[in-house]
């Protein structure tokens, strides 16, 4: 990020922070400041948790045995067809890079997600940090009011900071409909600072000895909360503030409302933002149940990119979708779709990703990968990539160990 | 108000220090004198201190019962002029059941802050309750790690099987996991390779793992749980060791140039005796044998692992740290007074209350507090501040707001926000323990805390402002029911200066009783 920007940026806040009286000059650099960005490059991560069927979005087979009632419709791309059931997203693929050729080594969802997020098996021993936590340790702004790392929706078998520590964990919002939990303040803003300055007070008078490091840190804590509480960036999370017109090209539903508050919040300085879609774990009425998922999804995902493109963030914003495995290509007896991942596909668009271009291509039964087989740690080091950040950094975990931040990755070339 | 304060505690004064029994006494002092004297001789007589009875009060009863002391207890123990009292007071509260539920806890989250599996915290609340009641009962050591070693079963049913449960089974985690945790040694660094910087090897780490293959976790529908079982016979032998619903006859050394491929059958061999078994051994010879040659009294390890993980909950600072890196060629902080205190508990017949009541004997666990040491400064000179865990701190909170009576479930779903919120992993060194932002919130905003914190009449601070009205003299009580002392001089000018400018009583009080929760005090145990 340039240095001229950031400070700008600070000067808004401080500036803002407890007047009321905006002269024109500063009005001015507030009206620019909405559409600043602060970071170089963020990143959100559209985690698709019960590992969603290749078949049924990105890699349709029609007219095969395997491809059941699915059918598939032209893109935006010539000789690129994706489902029938992805209308919208079908229009937006100049700018999506689609991976077909993934495969990953464990079929159980608790494993494979944890492999997903973090490039690693999950041991007793290590606890790896997921994306956003390596996003927010290396490439966050640790003085922002808001969390460098957001994640929105309660999903299943999420991994959180691990090793980095609790200042990358992913400040969570379940229900992006609602206030994030315990951010409104109980009384008067008056007797809010009043109690604060009595606990400063009373934390001075104190005469225990020794505990100086948790009473500093007790401080810092207390500083960054209210300051994050009060400030103006706030409005990031409320999505009232979006005018209805806006509101309603994301679509509906809890996921339709996390990309829209996404975008706000990297609009607001957030560098990481998770949104999460579950439900894909699609063992039975497959055809059914992910045409009623790829609605849910459809949608926001193409507005999503749409709206950041319109903003100028998709130069510097990197959009993930993606889930911990794909599903079998043969249809079982109940209808639906079990683990496979042996081959499954994932989507990347923005921050320099070159989109309209699809990676790897699986047999017309889809159960081989035939080129451009690529894994996670490839893939997270391509992600790494792109967001600036050294793939090779190493970190130490608590009994001395260093851990890489991907270990036997390799950029995916093209992308 | 302190006669008010009196009545109270007469009542329980007759009953407290009449039902004492002193079997551990004796001993307890002596071997805590013993440990304090080689202590003395390795590190240097401390200059601090010992805390106070308030502070040492609240200390101890946070470190056994993880609740903080009500107002009859603080005055009782005042009172008490016994010279031994704070080693009696330490042994009526491990009778208390409050014991086992806070150990209890402790022990499930040293074991399921490393689940590699988050569908297992299914077992989570029955295997609280085994370890609640084994340590009630008191259960030797060396049982409890047996039963764990051993276990079979439902982890809806049986709680001894969570340890295998967290880890799915998985001969490799499993193993890593015990040995961890019964005997302080990260063998699991030589999964891979050759350990770096010790001198276990890969080959050792594989061995050990060859005492579970049989072992496997399987899935069950209706109701949703899992089961722990063995299988001594299979049909179809897979040839990998990555099939953890079936289990394998043997453990096999990965093949690292093609792990497709199965690597040679490893012998199940114990790599702190050298003693093995052949391969086709059942199950539970293997976990029986194992099991027994791990909690053996000629093995110095385990009563090791074991007391350095409790001294270092308790005093602040372990002889090893990480409190389960041991070994094998590292020099403890003061070897002799570790490896006495060692060998007395092992003489004990691995008695976790003795241990216990022993270490807070000792005049090391009575110091007053510091922060951590400075790494250039010497060990052992003061008790270190540690944070609360989310445990102690919902039942400090539940116990200074009084709560109206929670029914269960909204108390179990009070209890899982902290520990979503507060949880911290009790294996990893508490300075590396870091308050954060919804921690500030929580207690700062959340609605279910400021609902109790009011003035309004029913609620704690309601009582006590209309049954004491005298401001100083309510001052001294919330202090002692939020912090479990009285205020210093500073502190009641500080808030009676407050309380005049506010000009609302209730208020007042309102304020000053949010801003006694939000101090790092209430969060810490000095």
């Amino acid at each position: 990020m340039s240095t001229s920007k950031l400070n700008r940026r600070e000067l808004i806040q401080r500036t803002l922070f407890g007047t009321t009286a905006i002269s024109a000059w500063q009005a001015n650099i507030i009206g620019q400041a909405t559409t600043m960005q602060s970071n170089a490059t963020s990143c959100i991560l559209l985690w698709m948790g019960g590992a969603p069927s290749q078949l049924d979005t990105w890699d349709p087979k029609p007219g095969t045995v395997n491809a059941g009632a699915a059918q598939a419709i032209p893109t935006a791309l010539t000789d690129v067809q994706i489902s029938d059931r992805l209308p919208e997203t079908a229009k937006a693929m100049k700018d999506v890079c689609l991976l077909r050729g993934m495969h990953g080594p464990e079929g159980s969802h608790p494993r494979a997600s944890y492999w997903a997020q973090t490039g690693y098996l999950p041991s007793a021993s290590i606890k790896h940090p997921t994306i956003g936590s390596h996003v927010s340790h290396h490439i966050g702004n640790p003085n922002a009011d808001l969390p460098s790392f957001v994640r929105i929706g309660a999903g299943r078998n999420l991994t959180g900071a691990g090793l980095l520590g609790v200042d990358h964990d992913p400040f969570k919002i379940a229900n992006p409909n609602q206030k994030p939990a315990n951010t409104q303040i109980p009384t008067t803003k008056p007797r809010f600072t009043r109690r604060l300055s009595l606990l400063e007070q009373l934390e001075q008078d104190s005469s225990r000895t020794g505990a100086d490091h948790w009473t500093k840190s007790n401080r810092k804590v207390y500083g960054k909360a209210t300051r994050m509480i009060t400030s103006p960036l706030m409005e990031a999370f409320d999505l009232e503030q979006e005018n209805v017109a806006s509101r309603e090209s994301y679509g509906e539903g809890n996921f339709a409302a996390g990309c829209l508050m996404a975008r706000r919040l990297i609009e607001s300085g957030v560098t990481f933002v998770e949104v999460t879609s579950g439900n894909w774990d699609t063992h039975f009425d497959n055809y059914e149940r992910t045409t009623d998922l790829c609605q849910q999804v459809d949608r926001p995902y193409a507005r999503l990119l749409e709206d950041l493109k319109d903003r100028g963030m998709l130069d510097t914003t990197l959009v993930i979708w993606m889930g911990e495995f794909g599903r079998t290509p043969r249809i079982n007896a109940r209808g639906g779709r079990d683990h496979f991942p042996r081959a499954y596909s994932i989507a990347l668009a923005g921050c320099g990703v070159r989109g309209g271009q699809v990676i790897g291509r699986t047999s017309d039964s889809g159960e081989e990968i035939l080129e451009g087989k690529n894994s996670v740690p490839n893939l997270l080091t391509t992600i790494y990539d792109k967001l600036g950040i050294d793939a090779f950094h190493e970190n130490m975990s608590s009994v001395g160990r260093p851990i890489r931040v991907v270990e036997n990755g390799a950029l995916i070339e093209g992308v | 108000m302190i006669t008010r304060m009196l009545k109270l505690a007469v009542v329980s004064l007759l009953g407290l220090f009449a039902a004492i029994n002193t079997s551990y006494s004796q001993s307890v002092l002596e071997v805590a004198a013993e440990v304090d004297r080689l202590l003395d001789q390795q590190t240097q007589p401390s200059s601090n201190n010992l805390c106070n009875d308030e502070i040492y009060l609240r200390r101890l009863f946070l470190d056994i019962t993880g609740k903080t002391p009500s107002l009859d207890d603080i005055l009782v123990f005042n009172l008490e002029t016994h010279p031994e009292k704070r080693t009696k007071v330490a042994e009526i509260l491990l009778q208390d059941p409050d014991y086992g539920a806070n150990w209890g806890r402790f022990w499930r989250d040293v074991i399921y802050y490393r689940r590699s599996n988050d569908q297992i915290l299914l077992g989570a609340s029955v295997a609280e309750n085994y370890f609640k009641d084994t340590l009630n009962t008191n259960t030797p050591w060396d049982q409890f790690a047996t039963d764990l070693i051993t276990a079979l079963g439902d982890i809806r049913e049986d709680g001894s099987t969570a340890l295998i449960a967290a880890q799915q089974g998985r001969p490799e985690e499993t193993v890593s996991e015990i040995s961890r945790i019964f005997l302080g040694i990260q063998i699991q660094c030589a999964q891979c390779h050759d350990h770096p910087t010790d001198r276990w090897k890969q080959e050792q780490f594989h061995e050990l793992a060859a005492f579970f293959p049989r072992v496997a976790v399987r899935p069950q529908m209706d109701p949703r749980t899992f089961l722990v079982y063995a299988v001594d016979r299979i049909r179809f032998q897979p040839r990998t060791n990555n099939n953890r619903f079936m289990g394998t006859l043997e453990h096999r050394m990965p093949n690292f140039e093609d792990p497709a491929t199965p690597g040679p059958q490893v012998t199940p061999k114990f790599f702190l005796n050298d003693q093995q078994l052949p391969l086709g051994s059942t199950d539970m010879d293997r976990r029986n044998m194992l099991a027994r040659w791990i909690t053996s009294p000629d093995n110095p390890w385990f009563a090791k692992a074991a007391v350095n993980r409790m001294w270092s909950e308790l005093v602040g600072e372990g002889f090893h740290e990480p409190v389960d890196d041991m070994g094998p060629d590292r020099e403890a902080i003061a070897p002799a007074a570790f490896d006495y205190l060692a060998a007395k508990f092992t003489e004990s017949g691995y008695d976790m209350k003795w241990l216990i009541a022993t270490i807070v004997s000792t005049q090391h666990y009575q110091l007053e507090s510091q922060d951590r040491r400075p790494y250039d400064q010497l060990p052992f000179q003061a008790n270190t501040v540690q944070p609360l865990r989310s445990d102690q701190l919902m039942d400090a909170i539940l116990n200074t707001l009084r709560f109206p009576e929670l029914p269960e479930r909204a108390e179990l779903g009070i209890r899982r926000q902290f520990a979503e919120t507060f949880g911290y992993d009790p294996n990893n060194i508490r300075e590396e323990v870091a308050g954060t932002i919804p921690q500030a919130l929580m207690l700062m905003n959340a609605e279910v805390i400021h609902r109790q914190i009011t003035a309004r009449s029913g609620t704690m601070l309601g009582n006590l402002l209309s049954e004491v009205s005298n401001d100083r003299q309510a001052l001294q009580e919330l202090y002692l029911k939020t912090l479990s002392r009285r205020p210093n001089r500073k502190e009641l000018a500080t808030n009676l200066q407050y309380i005049q400018q506010v000009d609302n009583r209730g208020e007042a009080f309102e304020d000053i009783f949010w801003a006694l929760i939000n101090t790092s005090e209430f969060k810490t145990r000095n």
